[in-house]
């Protein structure tokens, strides 16, 4: 059996979203060699998932692809893709250890020329989860047009192994019988900047358990709206209806304590209100309503984002829906209390309803790392005010949703911080 | 190595792989079965004029999301193209 | 690779890329078109459109055509060259060619989002045709190298401003700590508690304080002003006054105990001048931690200044400090509180039309993002120590947005706290009364459908926003770009969010927005990141390098006239001694008026020189 690899870093950063490539750019950048590693099968996280972001309108590409791709052309910055994360501590104060998995693609990344040609050649359609579950991919394929790395991977469990992916492929680079291989990297330092995931649109019963016609998350509505979404337009899942009528369910995972999620999540206001002015710029005759508690617009240049919002003819609601049923003609109906005008129960038909969901943290370190997390499940901060990136184990720190709800400007900045933490640790050291 | 040889190895290779993935070949094998069914049904149906997702539908006697599901699939592979708009519909069309 | 094969000095073979932008182009110009247009102009070898040309797989495009030896100049045309000119010169250097052979075409900012339909795809047209006709006439250039000081500056000894001078002192710089007032820790000294952890304040500027004041790498200048500053990012030279405190500041001063933390006053550390002095320090980087001040209510506003019962929450957190706990209500010099009306938003969300405009028109329209939590927390406190003292709370929107902030509403819900919602043109209005209460609050409460709520109250608590500090000295002397907020302006609040767009100076706070203590140290933090990581560059190599797009003398044409030493606002061009003009390249920003002022065209920009000017407004003439 092959000897186990063992690789040195100066630091090691978990996560390869907008805050793991920005702690690694600011190590890389002041000299340490870092390593990035990631879950998926490319970096980028939830942002290069997005349409476009906040208060600019910039596409969110315009803004992650670069850094992407600055760090994957980096002299100091390795990336490890679609890597299992089985052990991480620190052993001594110069070492901290990392025990990975490196998952198989079932593709020789060093063969491989990111063509796609096995992708156009394969033969099975799958559910395609980076478009909100609104078209298919194949079973070989390129996660998204500008991932990173450019290299497809084989999902097993939909391949019938017919070998066409392998016959077209012009570099021979398929590996049908690909392993999973153990390594390991140690570091003197580590940043754990892990994200998030959206509240489960299931977690509420009253909001049909995502079992109701044209009733989507907010994150399936960001694929609609982005440039390579499922219709390359915004439609009405249900039958490609040009939607006349959408709403935003606020803190439809939030600020919820029979959710068990107490806590703001900080950004659904902004993305909700961002999605409506996309929206009311895609579909200008569309009726957009959102269903609020309270507007948190408190970020620089946020609230006159809002109040632009407003302006446009977005129309506020200030109540709590407490239930969404199929209407008629595949739409749906909320109900809810109105806590404006004369009050009481209402209903409205929509042909579109958003979910503007929660954030949850995404790892769960039990088992795994010894770091301390909040009741929240977030990654704990043991000084939280004077330097909110240091945790319980020393010189490990955590940056960006990782640490708890934030928006991208904060969380590109707290991912600096615990950069500038690393770095300041390692140089204790020496 | 010779080719032969290569190909050789290769399919004793692919024999032990085939009856490890048994399941998910049988899995991935119905899928595909069901799939091609329905994309020749929907090309067949687009074979004519352009085409909304509900017309479409009724000509296939599926249901209008599963329509739209494929449509947009085989959209992204380049096999469909976006038509003109009908009302609050757009028309679907072959590419080519 | 062969200097042959790129041939870079040859015969110009133009690549030009178009980007879709994922539609914020395409879907207003036809990219297509303009691809197909361009293809006929002379010079052009490949015309390629790509979704994302920032993309690594865009990227590739260019890189691969210039290995191939298909092209020797680029041309991109996409976003503002401000966003990705570096992203592409980036690619062209990874290929091994000068990546000063490259013209950006901005269709975007310049293009798409102003125009639609056909007279966008013309434009674009016509804009890429002057940049391929541009990008013929360039030649490879090399960056200009300066020496770097391992120095740097912090401006603002708040919480910020320490945050960042402990980070930049531990990475190993030396760090001057500028602070105009004697003490140190800014607006924080201010508060007792903090949200949401109940640290005090206090004992967080005591950590900080103590970090900076045992660290041998940071000298602390405080009473001292920045009153000089000239040079570049690596060699600022900047001259710091300090003067001798008086007056009030003299009695605050004296009051306090050197080596100690004041309450409400701050660290007065050891050494504050005795006499005026200045000194001239040469600096690498600049980090601006110069703070906010809090807004300060007009004269009636919420009957603030009329009534002796109307205080900002910030006076209010003092009065608390200084109140005897204990006697079921709270008592504020004898005088029983038996209720508190707090009113949110005051000085923030000001809304054009209902709000007040200053004498320059202008209002604080953003959210201050501290005062929603900071009201409940005071709130909280109040039922906590004073259960028969009452709160009122008059608010717009509940903004307790941070990490367990939220608990301060649900459990100011749980201690009685009473709130009414208003909408901004429906603001509470505060009206002296006699009798029971000296003051009665009027409002329309959203809550309730629009009913009128009186209530009679012993004091109003106003909850101000912060504002951006006044440093017009500082902004004018080096030149930094300010927002329509007044605050401190980054580069791009996602790409280069505590970088501001003169090379070398930094953000870090409330300078730059409001921000509650954690964020400013997580900006303070990253800003100290970003000085290390230039201070790593320079010190490293030595060096900065800078654009080399600056002023160059032809000297066989220059008759010594002078000229554009006069006109130059920089003061970088000199004369040598056989009468020719030299250009310091470190001081010049290319602003070219000493191009316009040479008679005999004996000066030009490198990189944009006259003849460019020519070739661009030929195509744009053209097409």
């Amino acid at each position: 059996m092959k000897a186990k690899r063992d690789l040195q870093f100066d630091a090691i950063v978990i996560g390869g979203g907008i805050a793991g490539l920005q702690s690694a750019l600011d190590l890389g950048d002041q000299g340490y060699t870092v390593a990035v590693v990631d879950k998926d099968a490319t970096i980028g996280g939830k942002m290069i998932r997005l349409s476009k972001v906040f208060p600019t309108l910039d596409c969110a590409s315009c803004i992650t692809t670069p850094k992407m791709s600055s760090a994957a052309h980096h002299e100091n910055i390795t990336l490890f893709t679609y890597c299992t994360l089985n052990n991480l501590d620190r052993q001594t104060p110069d070492k901290v250890v990392a025990q990975l998995i490196q998952e198989a693609r079932y593709v020789d990344p060093e063969k491989c020329i990111g063509c796609r040609k096995c992708e156009y050649g394969c033969p099975v359609y799958v559910e395609d989860d980076e478009q909100g579950g609104f078209n298919m991919r194949k079973a070989i394929y390129i996660p998204f047009s500008n991932a990173i790395p450019q290299i497809p991977l084989l999902d097993v469990e939909n391949c019938s192994l017919c070998g066409k992916c392998a016959k077209v492929c012009p570099t021979d680079a398929i590996r049908y019988d690909m392993k999973p291989e153990e390594f390991s990297i140690t570091a003197k330092t580590a940043v754990l900047a892990t994200g998030f995931e959206l509240s489960s649109m299931e977690q509420k019963p009253q909001y049909g358990l995502d079992r109701l016609q044209n009733v989507v998350s907010s994150m399936q509505m960001e694929r609609l709206l982005a440039p390579h979404g499922p219709y390359n337009r915004v439609l009405r899942p249900s039958d490609g209806k040009e939607p006349d009528s959408i709403a935003y369910v606020q803190c439809a995972g939030s600020r919820d304590e029979s959710l068990g999620i107490p806590y703001c999540s900080r950004v659904c206001c902004m993305y909700a209100i961002k999605q409506a002015m996309l929206l009311s710029g895609a579909l200008p005759l569309a009726d957009i309503t959102i269903y609020y508690m309270d507007i948190r617009a408190f970020g620089k240049g946020y609230e006159q984002f809002y109040q632009n919002a407003k302006a446009m003819g977005i129309e506020f609601v200030k109540a709590k829906v407490a239930k969404i049923t199929q209407g008629e003609n595949q739409t749906a109906k909320l109900r809810y209390e109105d806590q404006e005008g004369n009050g009481g129960v209402m209903e409205r038909e929509h042909d579109l309803v958003i979910l503007s969901l929660g954030i949850v943290p995404q790892w769960d370190p039990e088992g795994i790392c010894s770091v301390g997390c909040g009741q929240d499940g977030f990654i704990k901060s043991i000084m939280p005010k004077i330097a909110p990136t240091v945790t319980n184990i020393d010189g490990v720190y955590t940056a960006g949703v990782a640490a708890g709800p934030k928006d991208i400007v904060d969380t590109i900045t707290e991912a600096g911080a615990a950069a500038m933490e690393a770095s300041n640790y390692m140089k204790s050291l020496a | 190595m010779s080719e032969e040889k290569k190909q050789s190895t290769a399919t004793t290779d692919m024999k032990k792989l085939r009856q490890e993935r048994k399941e998910y070949i049988s899995g991935a094998r119905d899928k595909m079965k069901g799939q091609n069914k329905i994309i020749k049904a929907l090309k067949e149906a687009l074979s004519g004029d352009p085409k909304t997702i509900p017309e479409l539908a009724e000509i296939m006697g599926m249901k209008t999301d599963t329509v739209l599901m494929y449509v947009s699939t085989l959209k992204r592979y380049g096999i469909i193209g976006e038509g003109p708009k009908d009302g609050d519909y757009f028309k679907y069309e072959l590419t080519k | 690779m062969s200097e042959t094969k790129k041939d870079e000095s040859g015969e110009a073979r133009v690549g030009v890329y178009i980007c879709h932008c994922g539609g914020n182009i395409s879907d207003h110009v036809d990219v297509e078109k303009v691809a197909e247009a361009v293809k006929g102009i002379p010079g052009v070898v490949v015309s390629h459109t790509e979704m994302f040309m920032c993309s690594d797989p865009g990227q590739e495009l260019i890189q691969k055509d210039i290995e191939s030896g298909s092209i020797n100049r680029v041309v991109v045309a996409s976003c503002a060259p401000s966003l990705h000119e570096t992203t592409f010169r980036g690619a062209i250097s990874r290929a091994d060619m000068n990546p000063y052979l490259y013209e950006h075409a901005n269709i975007r900012e310049q293009d798409s989002w102003v125009h639609h339909g056909d007279p966008a795809t013309a434009k674009a047209i016509t804009l890429v045709a002057a940049a391929i006709s541009k990008s013929r006439g360039l030649e490879p250039l090399e960056p200009i190298r300066v020496d770097a000081a391992n120095h740097t500056t912090v401006i603002g000894g708040g919480v910020a401003g320490l945050r960042a001078a402990v980070d930049l002192a531990k990475s190993g710089l030396k760090v001057a700590l500028i602070e105009k007032t004697p003490f140190l820790g800014g607006n924080a000294s201010q508060l007792d508690k903090v949200f949401p952890t109940g640290e005090k304040a206090a004992d967080l500027i005591a950590y900080l304080t103590s970090a900076v004041i045992k660290d041998p790498n940071i000298s602390v200048y405080t009473c001292a002003e920045i009153t000089g500053f000239e040079g570049y990012i690596g060699n600022f030279n900047i001259t710091v006054s300090s003067k001798a405190p008086q007056g009030d500041m003299l009695h605050q001063v004296q009051a306090a105990t050197a080596g100690k933390f004041q309450p409400f006053g701050g660290f007065l550390p050891k050494g504050i001048p005795e006499t005026d002095t200045e000194e001239t320090l040469t600096t690498g980087v600049i980090v601006f931690a110069t703070g906010f001040k809090l807004y300060e209510p007009r004269t009636g506003e919420f009957g603030y200044g009329d009534n002796k019962e109307v205080v900002t929450l910030r006076q209010f957190i003092r009065i608390m400090d200084e109140a005897v706990p204990g006697t079921g209500t709270m008592k504020i010099d004898g005088r029983p509180i038996r209720r508190i009306a707090m009113i949110h938003c005051v000085g923030s969300r000001q809304i054009p039309g209902i709000h007040e405009a200053d004498a320059d028109d202008y209002m604080n329209e953003y959210c201050s993002r501290t005062c929603c939590t900071a009201t409940l927390q005071a709130a909280l406190e109040i039922r906590d120590k004073y259960p028969k003292t009452q709160v009122l709370d008059y608010y717009r929107d509940i903004r307790t947005y941070g990490h367990n902030q939220e608990d301060y509403y649900t459990q100011a819900s749980e201690k009685n706290v009473l709130f009414f919602r208003y909408e901004p043109e429906d603001s509470p209005v505060i009206t002296k009364t006699v009798g029971e209460f000296p003051l009665k609050v009027s409002v329309i409460d959203k809550l309730t459908f629009n009913e009128e709520v009186e209530a009679g109250v012993d004091l109003v608590v106003l909850a101000t926003g912060m504002e951006a500090k006044s440093i017009t000295n500082l902004v004018e002397m080096m030149k930094l770009p300010v927002g329509s907020d007044k605050f401190l302006q980054e580069v791009h609040p996602k790409l280069r969010p505590v970088e501001m767009a003169n090379g070398g100076i930094l953000l870090a706070g409330t300078c730059q927005a409001p921000m509650d203590i954690n964020e400013s140290c997580n900006a303070a933090q990253a800003a100290a990141a970003k000085a290390a990581a230039k201070a790593a560059a320079m010190l490293g190599k030595g060096y900065v390098e800078l654009d080399p797009f600056v002023a160059k003398v032809d000297p066989e044409k220059c008759k010594g006239s002078g000229e554009c030493i006069t006109e130059c606002p920089e003061k970088a061009i000199s004369m040598t001694a056989d009468n020719i003009a030299e250009v310091n390249p470190a001081l010049c920003t290319g602003c070219g008026m000493c191009v316009a002022v040479c008679s005999v065209n004996g000066i030009d920009i490198q990189g944009w020189g006259l003849k460019a000017y020519e070739d661009m407004v030929d195509a744009i003439v053209k097409f």
